[in-house]
């Protein structure tokens, strides 16, 4: 799919009757604003990929076609609301278009193909996929004129809201469920007393002041390297700085004066570091934009249009501007102090790799110009950038252009056919008239070893070329491209609600819903709503992200705060299989990565398990951002078999060193001592509850009466170990050696019950409350 | 409530992975291994110039390395001379002579897109335009082996699962190693981390709070995550049965070390299917060189699957599938190399495959010949156009899945008349 216009509601069969009643046998006159929200299909598709690729270029005012009775309007050209209506208004005319008659066929298709005198001739060959788009239009239309699409398309408009019956998540559990997925920690007690206190409408100051901490810019960085990825680009991370433009410093760790280390041992191992502390700086730049414009609360725009890249004292070294900016340093050494810099102008080995630039400086563009970001996406000599293009706009855009490549009936017949088929051949130019452009934008980008080089024989002319959705850029822009890019993203509508869905994914480790697509499957209506509800949520926020200025932690409190975070269960037992389609994707359930199931351990237990790294980390669903760059959903049995070890290691390395702290220091045993035994006394079977009930809700969040079914099969999970010991009889009185480890300073385990705790916190990091969030 | 549940899933598509055991179920005795078939689906990622393996051409300047009379011949087969030219691997003259009896190929395929991100996942699912179909690994994982531990496993390529089946990623032979037991301290059976009367306490609260949950009203994406992870842990167990075949020494080469990981998880009984993947065939430079290092490697990769299954004695069981998302062009570009091409083949051989067969073909210009779908035959005039669409619909009807409700709900839509008849031989 193409969403052009994911920013609108969308109400398809409604649409289309209320559009086809209108024009009923003999259309009327198309009457300006009506009341009619814009069709999905007609905004992703019709519109998406051929009103405004193809008509629009002369049914506009001052286009060829003006005189027309198809007057146009360009929906880019407008925003919020008034976009909408120009939406609305091109699909009210193409609507009375294709439903109109000329004989048995479509006066819409005759005209596309050339027939009826079209001015244009014949812009879509009858086989070609913008024709088959338009094909499916038209039967939509005259299906919804009939009345053929109310079983399936339409809304029930009897149904009840949506939420209904849906229960939410107390504010005390989605306080946590905040405080784990954005900073990496449980709350604190005081946090815990506001909200019980004031409710939701504590909780947004709460989450101010989380996003102030260092470990949520953590979480930012690694949400948005799953996004962006540039922490894959290959051949090493120095290879972000061209030889052609930085041969004398990219490598300055390997000439580094370190003669102040007499031994030449130590003198090695810390050149290492130099250059592992300077390749993980220059790795971070661009995930510290991110960060930085986060941090200071810029309009997020900036990641498109900021004048500047993040550099460490180490990186900036290796573009050799360390000496006029140290005094910018607060520590000169510390490698991972980030700034905001503009560079200069690159300046080549050889003349003619220097940088053209009106201003003198690099023409910076967020994170589109930076080098980490080119050499991730690199270019060849047949694509020609069309990645670079195709990234852009999936990145920053949600268009994924290549999501549902329309099929082509003979793509190796056209591609022999035509010259240059991606301008010639309807089937490409759908796609390539959107995609050419942008990738011209990168021209000046085109060196296949680094970053920045012009193509030598000047940029290809056998493809369109340099623009943006229609709109040409003046060559004399060429310098700045990538700035002229930025500039026209952030005034996009479709901005905010991609840069609304990125802060979807962090939080819940899913892509928001695409919409449904097969027109026979009976549950169709519901999955529509399904999409439609969380649709309408993303533009809310997206509208109220774009209020603030762009500010990116709007969208994660809006996010937070939304029914859609905090949906968590449902009232009663649902059986109607529409209703189930309805509610499919509802709920955050989100299997804990790698790194987010060691900050959860940390967090909890006060250390990391410490072992999900590396290959572990990869077998654990994790990525490479290279080869692997998605993760997993789902627990393999693979996984099955991590979470076993680290539920088994974690209880082993925790349950008695805990219990040999002193009470008010524990995290996991503050009222219990390992003496009370159950099934002894009421009172030290209330104790154990009790202690159960904080376990619970230490480690799973959960919120357990003491007299609970849930408290209760823990009690017995733990009598039961202690009982089975007993008859067992001959037991060693001390923890297992691999969890006391050397230390003689924790309590014996004469009654079993240390080992007893153990198996319960090991139980209960098994469950799903603790592996997901 | 679940069965209930699961039903209503069924109607819904709600891409749950069903274990053969529910809630209402007890949980599978962990050692019920799966006895094949084996499926291993190879990728040859970038796309292949198949006019230097299974369509040669050697004519107008289509092949700089041979020419039209070069062209060697085994029964039925007609394929590429590559001994001469190949760096490393196995050449196409060894790989015939040891494989060709036994293998088929369909050459015509029309890939219908001429981009890799399309045309990787056209060819692993058979539907060009959703990203929320299975590949045919993942549909045949989960409808025939859904309690295995790690069912479905991928090395690359397009992988997704419909939601069907968790997707295993195993990059390294040692860290399978390394979780097998993960009951005990560094996997060490001297060294349990718990008593065994502890640990079955352990497992008997875990399947009673499973049980609960399954009868408590969830929110469905709730309840699938619940019976996954507990699928995924119960099984896990398994694993154990793995260790014994994982060799002592590790082979150098990629695919053999994906082979060896995918065989010895197969030959335990805890998979299914696998996907294998080397990539760098895109050969948009120097076609020549790069198709003549990576085709040999790529042939020499399934032979030494085949040839590491008959050691382990479940050869017998194998069905490979051989594919890429797209062929090359039959003419060179300006810098020697070959760039996108819609056109081109796919191989199978295997358990139940009639080998020494050729269907389908392309003319001399590397276009698609149509092929009666009845008699396989070629037919300019009335035949079809033979998609991955066909492929996958006859793929599912040779393992037996066709007509399981996961397949359903990842309908392929290829028309009665167009189905491929006979393909198998």
């Amino acid at each position: 799919m193409t969403p052009l216009a994911r920013i609108f509601a969308i109400v398809l069969a409604t649409t289309i009757l209320a559009a086809a009643a209108a024009v009923a046998q003999e259309p009327a006159p198309y009457s300006g604003r009506c009341t009619a929200s814009v069709d999905d299909y007609f905004a992703e598709e019709v519109w998406a990929k051929i009103g405004a690729q193809t008509c629009l270029t002369c049914h506009k005012s001052g286009g060829d076609a003006e005189e027309s009775e198809l007057v146009l309007l360009d929906p880019q050209r407008s925003l919020g609301a008034e976009r909408e209506d120009a939406l609305r208004h091109n699909q009210g005319l193409l609507l009375r278009a294709a439903l109109r008659k000329e004989g048995d066929s479509s006066y819409l298709l005759l005209k596309v193909a050339g027939g009826l005198d079209h001015g244009g001739e014949d812009v879509l060959k009858p086989d070609s996929a913008g024709y088959r788009i338009l094909e499916e239009f038209v039967r939509r239309a005259s299906a919804a004129e009939n009345g053929e699409l109310s079983a399936t398309m339409q809304e029930d408009p009897d149904a009840p809201p949506f939420f209904d019956g849906v229960m939410m998540l107390s504010d005390r559990r989605l306080l946590r469920r905040a405080t784990l997925s954005l900073a990496g920690r449980v709350p604190t007690g005081d946090e815990l007393s506001v909200v019980n206190e004031g409710g939701l409408d504590a909780l947004p100051a709460i989450l101010d002041r989380l996003m102030e901490e260092e470990a949520f810019y953590d979480r930012l960085r690694e949400g948005f390297n799953d996004i962006f990825l540039t922490l894959g680009y290959i051949d090493g991370a120095e290879s972000a700085l061209s030889y052609e433009h930085f041969s004398e410093t990219r490598h300055w760790t390997q000439k580094h004066d370190l003669n102040h280390i007499a031994d030449e041992g130590e003198r090695q191992k810390a050149r290492y570091k130099l250059a592992d502390d300077y390749r993980e700086a220059l790795l971070q730049e661009p995930l510290k934009l991110v960060e930085h414009i986060v941090r200071n609360e810029k309009p997020f725009t900036e990641i498109v249009t900021a004048d500047y890249i993040m550099v460490t004292p180490y990186t900036a070294r290796g573009y050799g501007i360390y000496d006029e900016l140290r005094p910018t340093f607060k520590n000169p050494d510390d490698p991972f102090e980030y700034v905001p810099v503009k560079l200069k102008a690159l300046v080549g080995r050889d003349k003619r790799d220097d940088q053209e630039s009106a201003s003198g400086f690099y023409p910076h563009a967020g994170i589109l110009s930076t080098f980490q970001y080119l050499r991730r996406y690199p270019t060849t000599e047949t694509n020609r950038n069309r990645l670079r293009a195709r990234m852009y706009y999936q990145h920053f855009l949600g268009v994924d252009a290549l999501e549902l490549a329309a099929r082509v009936s003979d793509a190796a017949a056209v591609t022999a056919k035509y010259e240059i088929p991606t301008m010639q051949a309807s089937e490409c130019v759908v796609c390539h008239r959107t995609l050419d452009p942008v990738a011209s934008l990168f021209q000046d980008y085109y060196d296949f070893d680094g970053v920045y080089g012009r193509r030598k024989e000047g940029w290809y002319q056998d493809m369109f070329q340099a623009g943006f959705e229609g709109e040409d850029m003046a060559p004399e822009e060429r310098w700045r491209a990538l700035q002229w890019l930025g500039e026209r993203t952030a005034k996009d509508p479709r901005f905010a609600t991609t840069m609304v869905e990125h802060v979807y994914y962090l939080l819940t480790g899913r892509k928001v819903l695409l919409p449904p697509k097969a027109l026979d499957d009976p549950l169709l209506a519901a999955k529509r709503r399904a999409y439609r509800e969380q649709r309408r949520e993303v533009e809310r926020i997206a509208q109220r992200f774009a209020e603030s200025n762009f500010n990116l932690k709007v969208a994660f409190k809006e996010w937070i705060l939304s029914d859609f975070y905090r949906a968590d269960g449902i009232s009663g037992g649902v059986e109607s299989p529409e209703r189930l389609a309805e509610l499919d994707d509802l709920g955050v359930v989100n299997l804990l990565s790698p790194e987010q199931l060691e900050r959860k351990v940390a967090a909890i237990f006060g250390k990391p398990w410490g072992r999900l790294d590396g290959e572990m980390a990869m077998l654990y669903g994790g990525i490479d951002s290279q080869e692997v760059t998605e993760r997993a959903a789902d627990p393999s049995g693979a996984m099955g078999a991590i979470q076993r070890m680290m539920a088994n290691d974690v209880a082993c390395e925790n349950t008695l060193s805990d219990f040999a702290l002193e009470p008010e220091k524990r995290r996991l045993f503050p009222q219990i001592e390992p003496d009370v035994v159950p099934g002894v006394s009421e009172e030290g079977d209330a104790k154990i509850r009790e202690a159960i009930v904080h376990l619970h809700w230490t480690l799973l969040g959960r919120e357990d009466a003491v007299d609970s079914a849930e408290v209760e099969r823990s009690f017995q999970l733990f009598a039961g170990i202690v009982s089975d010991a007993q008859t067992q009889g001959d037991y060693d009185k001390r923890e297992a050696y691999q969890c006391r480890r050397e230390r003689d300073d924790v309590p014996s385990d004469d009654l079993y019950t240390i080992r007893a705790w153990r198996g319960v916190v090991t139980y209960l990091l098994r469950r799903q409350e603790f592996l997901y969030q | 409530m679940r069965r209930d549940f699961l039903k209503a899933c069924g109607l819904a598509g709600l891409g749950l992975a069903i274990p053969r055991w529910s809630f209402a179920d007890p949980a599978p005795e962990s050692d019920g291994a799966y006895e094949g078939p084996f499926y291993v689906v190879f990728n040859a990622s970038g796309g292949w110039d198949t006019t230097y393996l299974m369509d040669p051409k050697g004519i107008d300047g289509i092949n700089r390395l041979y020419q039209e009379g070069d062209i060697l011949t085994k029964g039925e087969h007609k394929y590429a001379p590559t001994a001469k030219h190949k760096e490393g691997g196995m050449s196409n003259e060894d790989f015939y002579s040891e494989f060709g009896d036994e293998l088929l190929v369909l050459n015509g395929l029309d890939y219908s897109v001429n981009n890799h991100s399309p045309g990787a996942r056209y060819m692993a699912t058979g539907k060009l335009d959703s990203l929320a179909y299975p590949t045919f690994a993942a549909l045949v994982a989960a409808c025939q082996g859904p309690t295995c531990p790690i069912s479905y496993l991928t090395f690359g390529n397009y992988s997704a699962t419909g939601n069907l089946v968790a997707m295993a990623r195993v990059p390294y032979l040692p860290s399978l190693k390394r979780i097998a037991n993960a009951d005990y301290v560094d996997g060490s059976e001297n060294w349990p981390y718990h008593d065994d009367f502890a640990l079955n306490r352990i497992e008997q609260a875990l399947a009673a709070q499973h049980e609960a949950r399954g009868s408590q009203p969830l929110l469905p994406r709730l309840e699938r995550a619940e019976n996954m992870l507990y699928g995924s842990q119960v099984n896990s167990k398994s694993l154990a049965r793995v260790t014994p075949y994982i060799p002592s020494e590790i082979p150098k080469e990629r695919l053999f070390q994906q082979a060896e990981i995918a065989l010895a998880s197969f030959k335990a009984g805890v998979c299914v299917s696998a996907n294998l993947t080397i990539g760098q065939f895109d050969s948009h430079a120097n076609n020549d060189p790069d198709q003549m290092r990576l085709i040999p490697e790529f042939l020499a990769g399934i032979a030494y699957v085949m040839r590491r299954a008959e050691e382990l004695g479940i050869r017998d069981k194998m069905v490979v599938v051989v594919q890429s998302e797209m062929g090359r062009t039959p003419e060179y570009n300006g810098g020697n190399g070959k760039d996108h091409w819609s056109i081109g083949s796919i191989m199978f051989l295997g358990r139940g495959i009639k080998g020494n067969r050729v269907i389908g073909a392309t003319d001399e210009k590397q276009f698609h010949v149509p092929i009666d779908p009845v008699s396989l035959a070629l037919d300019r005039e009335k035949g079809v156009r033979v998609r991955p669409e066909h492929i996958h619909t006859a793929l599912r009807e040779f393992a037996g899945i066709a007509d399981h409700p996961f397949s359903k709900k990842f309908p392929l839509d290829v028309p009665e008349k167009e189905k491929l008849q006979g393909f198998w031989g």
